[in-house]
């Protein structure tokens, strides 16, 4: 993000034919209303956690606003469930698959409620897909252009781990690492828990890569839990005009 | 090909900025390079594989619903088998991995233009990776109904970008030879409402919303597509044909250049009592 302030959008006028480019051309933030805070991070990081938190403090002050995971639309669902049980997928296609249930998502949910002047909380984003994608071996730049239609993130929170902490925040947590999860199509390690830990070394490098091209904000993942969440909450409020997203006179009881 | 395969339309979809296809001059050759793209891709390499490997030839059909495209693959491969070659075909909606999840959104009618476009692309990169591309390597011919080049101008005529939709096709694989099997909005109606005494939402292009009278709304869609095809064929060097001529003038004109393409002597061909119908 920039170092400006508070953004200031414009304000909610006629609903004029579409603000929005074409499909497939990049969607700054000024080109909607809402306001969209992303999450990003290696697995283990923390960032779940905060996104959590921070939604129950908008929650809790009444804000309008809608929660989106990566990896959750219906739509693809069986496909992926399909792909990885069979193991079918490969670097590209495991790549198409996920723009593909992100631009579902986008299209639906998120541009539309961006469109309708709401907050939108996303636990990953596309940056997700170009560190994972990227350590794959899929082409930076045709992963750029793939995600080209996805609009361009008011902040985006970087939680950023050691690797040994966030490796071991994963394997004490969980009993199995699942195939592709371990990055065992990479064909690094027989060892699952070894492959993980070369898989998220590389993710972690493509994040770090990022940092100022898409403009990070990076925190500190190992701090506690509490001081994390302060942080985050006073950067929202510096940078995003909240007072725009409080109940409307109207749905206020 | 199987049973199933036959079932649907084949190939993948097209990108319209990517490279021309090789130059029928030079039938031999892989396909020319131009911009970013080698010999062997359009743009980026495909992850993890060897070009050089391939000793098979790529062989794509495309032409709107209605052009006699699957006729003619059927056809052609029924030649080609008889001349001693080895040969797969692919076409869209054919893959393992979502092809029948594609059937089912559109039966649906509930999904936004990019997620199907991706969809799309999906399925095609999955029948590369795991069927054409191993079918290439092992000298196979792969004869493909309907590539990049539909996808891209469906997704085109849709509003998507060009450069967006043509850039996820980067990674495909440029074919020895495209051929388009160029026919009249109007003769594909008439055989397309032949086949199944209907025409489909989607053949109709009716999530476009051109017109509620079915039949001016399927001539819009396929002149828009044509016109895309128009401008894809320049740029790529597709081996135009009259899609309205008689099967085996069609056939004939294909069975020479895919002889050019792959050495063969004699183009002499007349279809077995199987397929005798289908010559007229």
């Amino acid at each position: 993000m920039e170092t400006q302030d508070v953004v200031q959008k414009p304000a909610r006028t006629e609903p004029a034919k579409s603000t929005l480019p074409q499909p497939g051309r990049p969607v700054p933030s000024r080109a909607y209303p809402g306001a969209l805070i992303v999450v990003e991070g290696t697995d283990g990081s923390g960032k779940s956690t905060q996104l959590y938190l921070l939604k129950r403090w908008l929650e809790i002050g009444g804000y309008r606003l809608h929660f989106t995971e990566w990896n959750s639309s219906p739509l693809v669902k069986f496909a992926t469930r399909r792909g990885k049980q069979r193991r079918l997928l490969t670097p590209t296609t495991f790549s198409l698959l996920h723009a593909a249930d992100f631009a579902d998502r986008c299209e639906r949910q998120i541009m539309p409620l961006l469109q309708g002047d709401y907050l939108v909380l996303a636990d990953r984003y596309i940056y997700t897909a170009f560190a994972r994608d990227t350590a794959r071996g899929c082409p930076p730049r045709w992963l750029r252009n793939l995600y080209r239609f996805a609009p361009v993130p008011d902040i985006t929170f970087y939680f950023r781990a050691p690797l040994d902490v966030a490796v071991n925040r994963i394997l004490s947590g969980r009993p199995k690492l699942k195939y592709y999860e371990a990055g065992m199509d990479l064909g690094m390690s027989y060892d699952r828990a070894e492959s993980f830990r070369l898989f998220q070394a590389r993710i972690l490098e493509e994040y770090d890569k990022m940092v100022d091209s898409d403009d990070f904000v990076v925190l500190d993942g190992t701090l506690p839990v509490n001081k994390l969440q302060k942080q985050m909450r006073d950067i929202v409020a510096s940078k995003i005009d909240l007072k725009r997203f409080a109940p409307r006179a109207e749905e206020a009881e | 090909m199987s049973e199933q395969e036959k079932e649907k339309p084949a190939a993948p979809v097209a990108a319209t900025e990517v490279p021309a296809t090789p130059a029928p001059a030079q039938p031999k050759a892989a396909p020319t390079s131009e911009d970013t793209g080698s010999q062997y891709f359009f743009g980026e390499p495909l992850v993890g594989f060897d070009p050089s490997e391939i000793t098979g030839s790529l062989i794509v059909i495309e032409g709107m619903d209605g052009s006699g495209r699957s006729t003619q693959i059927t056809l052609l491969q029924e030649w080609l088998e008889s001349e001693g070659f080895a040969v797969q075909t692919s076409g869209l909606r054919r893959s393992a991995l979502v092809g029948r999840d594609i059937d089912e959104l559109l039966a649906k009618n509930a999904v936004t233009r990019l997620t199907l476009a991706l969809m799309y692309a999906t399925d095609f990169f999955d029948q590369v990776e795991h069927r054409v591309l191993p079918a290439l390597r092992s000298g196979t011919i792969v004869l493909a109904d309907r590539y990049i080049f539909t996808l891209i101008a469906r997704g085109v005529v849709r509003g998507i970008n060009r450069d967006y939709i043509s850039g996820l096709y980067a990674m495909a694989l440029r074919p020895h030879l495209t051929s388009w099997l160029n026919v009249r909005p109007e003769t594909a109606f008439g055989r397309e409402f032949r086949k199944a005494q209907a025409i489909s939402y989607w053949e109709a292009g009716r999530d476009m919303s051109l017109s509620h009278d079915l039949y001016w709304s399927f001539i819009r869609y396929q002149t828009m597509i044509k016109r895309e095809f128009e401008v894809m064929a320049k740029k790529h060097n597709f081996i135009e044909l009259d899609g309205e001529a008689s099967v085996p003038a069609v056939n004939k004109l294909l069975r020479q250049r895919i002889a050019e393409q792959l050495g063969i002597r004699s183009t002499k061909y007349t279809p077995s009592s199987a397929l005798s119908h289908l010559w007229r």
